[in-house]
């Protein structure tokens, strides 16, 4: 490129920066990682739920006032504002309210084959009451919207107390259930 | 009942702990390279004279923040590694909070030879002493483990 002279600011050239002059030390950096943890209280309810997650269970929490099942559970209804009244056990079948085809991993990272991901309405809880998981045993051309699902879990001993307890959900076939 | 339900179990309630991945990467840049290629190789320091003002920027730049002349490859001057405690303290906690083994003495050295400055750590048994305006030289790494970063300074005395 041609040198342009400026008088201010002045012209200084770009550098392109690829990965492999990192990994091949062509140029001199620094690097840090800091220690960077949090600590997020769950309280009442996503304690239940999570540690429902670890023995294989669903929990919701039902609100007498709205007749709603609520998943994941508060201790309040975010509708009327009183207090929820009831755990309910819910089954691990659900349906599939919306999905992405990423073909980010959680770090972002590009990646080959896609993974499924996308909220789940849960059986037992009232319309469109759900979370968000992976899509298992199915191709990207198989997944739509409304398709019924079924939890796989971990074996038992492997499970930590977290959401992830459940691998991802797969196609609810019949008789599966 | 869910709200009003007593809570009896301590370890009911939880937490959820997690890392955040937050990685810092900082290229040198182009005089960085030069200026850390310099004490890989050396024990003195690598400086730039600005042709305008005849100030001398430390750490090198390619351009003068003063009169933003631009710094030519005639500009660059090698200084030596000794410069003057400008400002210090002494440090008893790491980044974490945690009570270091031993104080470290953080200081603010005014490079010989330049208008610039570096941070370093003194090598001092003394935290009582008064360092301000102490002459102090920096101490490398050997070479061949020089990695390029400023961590080759090992310590300053």
């Amino acid at each position: 490129m041609e040198k342009e002279k400026k008088s201010w600011p002045p012209y200084a050239p770009g550098t392109h920066v690829k990965e492999s002059d990192i990994r091949e030390k062509k140029l001199t950096y620094t690097w840090w990682e800091p220690e960077v943890q949090y600590s997020w209280s769950l309280g009442h309810a996503m304690s239940k739920f999570i540690q429902g997650l670890k023995t294989g269970k669903i929990y919701g929490i039902h609100c007498k006032r709205c007749k709603r099942v609520i998943v994941p559970p508060r201790m309040f209804c975010e509708y009327c504002f009183g207090p929820t009244d009831e755990w309910v056990e819910l089954k691990d079948t659900g349906v599939i309210e919306t999905f992405s085809i990423s073909y980010l991993d959680p770090d972002a990272r590009r990646i080959e084959e896609p993974i499924l991901v996308g909220v789940v309405s849960i059986d037992g809880a009232s319309p469109k009451h759900g979370f968000m998981h992976y899509f298992g045993e199915m191709t990207k051309d198989e997944i739509k919207i409304g398709m019924k699902v079924k939890a796989v879990w971990k074996p038992e001993n492997e499970r930590e107390g977290s959401i992830t307890d459940i691998k991802y959900f797969k196609p609810l076939k019949g008789g599966d259930d | 009942m869910g709200f009003l339900e007593k809570q009896t179990d301590p370890t009911t309630p939880m937490h959820w702990r997690g890392d955040m991945q937050a990685d810092y990467f900082y290229p040198s840049g182009i005089a960085g390279d030069k200026f850390f290629r310099h004490i890989m190789e050396n024990d003195t320091f690598l400086a730039t004279k600005c042709s305008k003002c005849n100030k001398v920027l430390f750490p090198p730049r390619l351009y003068c923040e003063d009169c933003f002349e631009e710094i030519q490859e005639m500009d660059w001057i090698e200084v030596p590694s000794t410069g003057t405690v400008k400002l210090y303290t002494v440090v008893t906690i790491n980044a974490h909070g945690k009570k270091l083994e031993k104080p470290r003495v953080i200081a603010f050295i005014d490079i010989d030879k330049t208008n610039g400055a570096l941070l370093g750590v003194i090598r001092t048994n003394d935290f009582n002493k008064d360092f301000l305006g102490t002459k102090v030289k920096a101490i490398f790494k050997q070479k061949g483990n020089r990695e390029g970063t400023l961590k080759d300074i090992l310590y300053w005395e």
